[in-house]
């Protein structure tokens, strides 16, 4: 009786993984890494799906195994007294299930490391005269990405489709992981420390990538945005960032906590402080931090102190308040 | 007949107090540890409610870091760790023949740092900004003075200074017991599989913790004292806390995954009515595992940019941990093969263990080969892996022992009704909750972010996920309400009421302080049943 209540929840739990199955081929997700856009991403997902073969047969052989043994050897009315044959073990079979597994890992190794340079290696890609270099610099709570040129863009990373970037991370403060999924896999940002990677995207459209290492109180909000553009759109692009730095500034460092308008949110309410339109205390406070407040600027030149307070007493601040 | 009542079930509170019987001390292990298990599993229930929509505001993002904190430090430090020095307490004794273990006074004193150090963390949330709140691992800089602001942390670090130090003296308490307590004819090819067990988790624990130790240390000077071991800024350098913590970390799971592949190895045989398939090659494996888990740590830090040659190295490394799993699974199902199979509640447990540990080490292949981790790591995917194996493999593992020597420990037997029911409900509820987490990750939903504003698909299985963890939570009462009613009104237990091989069977349930009157003749792994056959013949 407890087997055939058993037979009845396997049943229950197997329709439930079918239907689990169904909803998510529906959706055509969660069963493989994001769909990838660049060389480097397809190897990984390659890789993946060759381990997952491997895995899949073990998985099934497993479980089957499990299943037709619980059900074929229940105790079917048996005394506890009743003992199976007294087997203690057998040095062919110990020996196969060692030397079989070692066999697969070797496969799945021999492959990996047979994609590993096309995922890690960044491409001299000499026809396009070299990869473009982006730095990344991660802070809390936005991604900082500085151009061959010394333009600058916060938490949008824009890029020309079909051309290798390499992009070379660090961070200001305190971990974080560069992650976009669709363009390949993750890199720390560790202060001190400089990681590459690369992607060369085949499709322009917007990526998005988030933060992939924990990073303190809004690292759920640190996500980045690569544009990939044609190679005209980018250049035009490049030609006016300079002049959406400050509120790219704002949005990215200020606005996470204190709100898009100023008002306040975690932070607190800063639009009437006079502290924003004040460039000594204002940059000691920002390059510095103060209690919770993180050092936002910590690492930035004059030109980006300059063009958020340019931005703030435009766009943010709205004078004193009544009261004083 | 009035069963055997030691006096310290006389209810002396005192007695409690001062104990230094590692029978007491081990149920005060495991008893503490469990209540700390509901605690954790209410910080996570609190995370699956926040989580079960998109953009939830049931916590604050601050809460739901020192949740998240406290959970994994809880489950890791407080359930895992000493519920199985509280099984190796009550049991290696017992198993090997022995009258308590080699320092009682010492033994004691490992659960008070133990029970202490969980004291010091829970009441860390009455800390100026709360609790720690920088993940169980406490990664610098943001586990610095600058970015993790008030006491916390530092209370973090002296509650894991005092856990420490109890593992270690229970550790070598358990090493010195095992090696110079046997009784005549224990030989190594004769202790039970568990004790192989933990032998290794004790000798880890010997190797490893002093590492986190000064891992600790170092970080705690770093805030406390202006030293920069792990600052960037002023020569530190933060990686090499991460090589501390995973040196530490890593054999870590292997401490708390182990002595449950020990449980497992002694629950299979006697519900199977069959000898352990392969004896020497599980206990190889134990030790192989042990010896292995020591040498795959930077696997916890593909994504940092080691040089490759590392990253290929610990790849191998971890891979072949796969191999000696694999050994151990296959022999336990070789002994389940033409055996008697008895599906009471501690052999469906034994079962289920195999059914869900066998996912979570497939999982972990994905994650040994570094270029998938880079796409795979710190993400739900890694979530759903490390709950696999430490609740479907580790906690499986504890219920399956609880279910087996509850009898032995309290003299009473588990109701199997309630105890079934309560299994099943875990065994779904825990797949509900964690399998749709591996495609959570695919979809590339990162750990410890507290909310989410994808809809569809990441809605769902975030859902599905969060209902899981509900009925996981109601079986999980039903065992509670199942030891209540043990504890009233459950079924006298014998001495040996599953017929098993060990050699705590032979004494009464519960066990009289000084365990044994005499010892029968150990002449194999299974003396309890080489006496039944001795006896059967005598008799007839």
């Amino acid at each position: 009786m407890p087997v055939r209540r058993k037979i009845f929840v396997l049943v229950l739990a197997l329709s439930a993984a079918l239907a689990l199955t169904a909803v998510a081929y529906a959706g055509n997700g969660g069963f493989a890494p994001a769909t990838p856009h660049s060389p480097n991403a397809r190897r990984i997902n390659d890789s993946y799906v060759w381990i997952a073969i491997f895995t899949g047969a073990i998985f099934v052989l497993v479980e089957g195994a499990l299943i037709w043994f619980v059900v074929k050897y229940r105790r079917r009315g048996r005394a506890r007294t009743a003992e199976g044959p007294q087997i203690h073990g057998a040095t062919r079979l110990e020996l196969i299930w060692t030397a079989v597994p070692v066999l697969i890992l070797a496969a799945i190794a021999s492959f990996v490391f047979y994609k590993l340079p096309g995922i890690q290696d960044v491409p001299s890609a000499k026809a396009e005269g070299g990869p473009l270099v982006v730095q990344v610099n991660a802070h809390q709570f936005y991604w900082q990405f500085t151009y061959p040129d010394g333009q600058i863009s916060i938490d949008e990373l824009h890029a020309p489709v079909n051309r290798t970037v390499r992009v070379d991370i660090t961070s200001q403060d305190v971990d974080h992981s560069w992650w976009v999924p669709e363009l390949g896999g993750k890199f720390d940002a560790i202060p001190g420390h400089m990681t590459h990677t690369w992607f060369k995207a085949d499709r322009a459209g917007t990526y998005r990538g988030r933060c992939g290492e924990f990073c303190g109180v809004f690292h759920a909000a640190m996500k980045a945005v690569v544009d990939v553009q044609s190679q005209t759109d980018y250049t035009a692009w490049l030609a006016t960032a300079n002049s959406t730095l400050g509120r790219g500034e704002w949005e990215g460092s200020c606005a996470k906590c204190h709100g898009l308008q100023g008002h306040g949110g975690f932070g607190p309410n800063i639009a009437t402080n006079a502290l924003l339109t004040q460039r000594q205390g204002l940059e000691q406070l920002i390059r510095q931090g103060r209690n919770e407040m993180p050092p936002v600027a910590h690492g930035w030149s004059d030109q980006q102190v300059r063009a958020l307070l340019a931005y703030l007493k435009q766009g943010v601040y709205k004078g004193t308040s009544s009261g004083g | 007949m009035q069963p055997y009542r030691p006096d310290w079930r006389q209810g002396r509170v005192m007695g409690w107090i001062t104990t230094t019987d590692h029978k007491r001390i081990g149920i005060l292990y495991i008893g503490t540890s469990l209540i700390f298990f509901a605690a954790g599993g209410i910080l996570a229930l609190l995370m699956r409610g926040q989580l079960a929509q998109a953009n939830e505001h049931f916590i604050t993002k601050q809460s739901y870091n020192e949740l998240f904190t406290i959970h994994g430090t809880t489950m890791i430090f407080l359930v895992v760790v000493p519920i199985f020095a509280g099984f190796a307490n009550f049991l290696v004794p017992l198993m090997i023949g022995a009258r308590d273990v080699a320092f009682p006074r010492l033994n004691a004193l490992s659960y008070w740092f133990f029970l202490f150090g969980g004291v010091v963390l829970y009441l860390s949330f009455l800390a100026k900004y709360g609790a720690a709140r920088s993940g169980w691992y406490a990664y610098p800089p943001l586990s610095a003075n600058m970015f993790s602001l008030g006491h916390g942390q530092d209370l973090w670090i002296l509650s894991l200074h005092l856990l420490s130090l109890g593992s270690l003296l229970g550790a070598i308490n358990f090493l010195a017991t095992i090696h110079n307590m046997r009784a005549p004819g224990m030989s190594w090819m004769r202790i039970p599989l568990f004790v192989w067990s933990i032998e290794i988790y004790s000798a880890l624990l010997l190797l490893v913790l002093p590492v986190l130790s000064v891992g600790l240390t170092l970080l705690l000077l770093d805030r406390q004292v202006g030293t920069h071991f792990f600052e960037p800024q002023d020569g530190g350098n933060a990686i090499l806390y991460q090589h501390f913590f995973w040196f530490f970390g890593h054999p870590e799971v292997y401490i708390m995954i182990l002595p449950a592949m020990g449980i497992i190895s002694e629950v299979i045989p006697v519900f199977s009515r069959k000898p352990i398939f392969g004896y020497k090659a599980i206990a190889f494996s134990t030790v192989a595992i042990g010896f292995y888990s020591m040498l795959v740590w930077a696997h916890h830090m593909f994504s940092v940019g080691l040089p490759n040659f590392l990253n290929v190295f610990f790849m191998l490394s971890s891979m072949v941990i796969a191999v000696p799993t694999g050994v151990k699974i296959f022999n336990w199902l070789a002994t389940t093969w033409r055996g008697n199979l008895i599906f009471d509640t501690a052999m469906l447990w034994a079962l289920g263990f195999i059914a869900v540990f066998t996912i979570g080490g497939l999982s972990g292949i994905f994650l040994a080969a570094f270029p998938v981790d880079w796409q795979v790591t710190d993400t739900y995917y890694v979530v759903a892996h490390m709950h696999y194996v430490l609740f479907g493999g580790s906690v499986f593992g504890i219920f399956a022992g609880l279910y087996y020597w509850w009898p032995k420990i309290f003299g009473r037997m588990l109701g199997e009704r309630l105890g079934k029911a309560h299994f099943w409900l875990v065994f779904l509820g825990f797949n509900l909750t964690f399998f749709p987490q591996h495609l959570l990750g695919l979809l590339g939903m990162p750990r410890r972010v507290y909310t989410y504003s994808e809809h569809g698909l990441w809605q769902t299985y975030n859902l599905i996920s969060s209902i899981g963890s509900g009925v996981m939570a109601i079986g999980l009462l039903l065992f509670v309400v199942n030891v209540v009613q043990t504890s009233r009104k459950g079924a006298r237990a014998v001495n040996d009421p599953w017929l098993a091989d060990t050699l705590e069977w032979f004494t009464t349930s519960p066990p009289p302080p000084h365990n044994f009157d005499r010892l029968p003749y150990i002449t194999s792994a299974r003396p309890l049943r080489d006496l039944r056959r001795r006896l059967a013949e005598a008799s007839g």
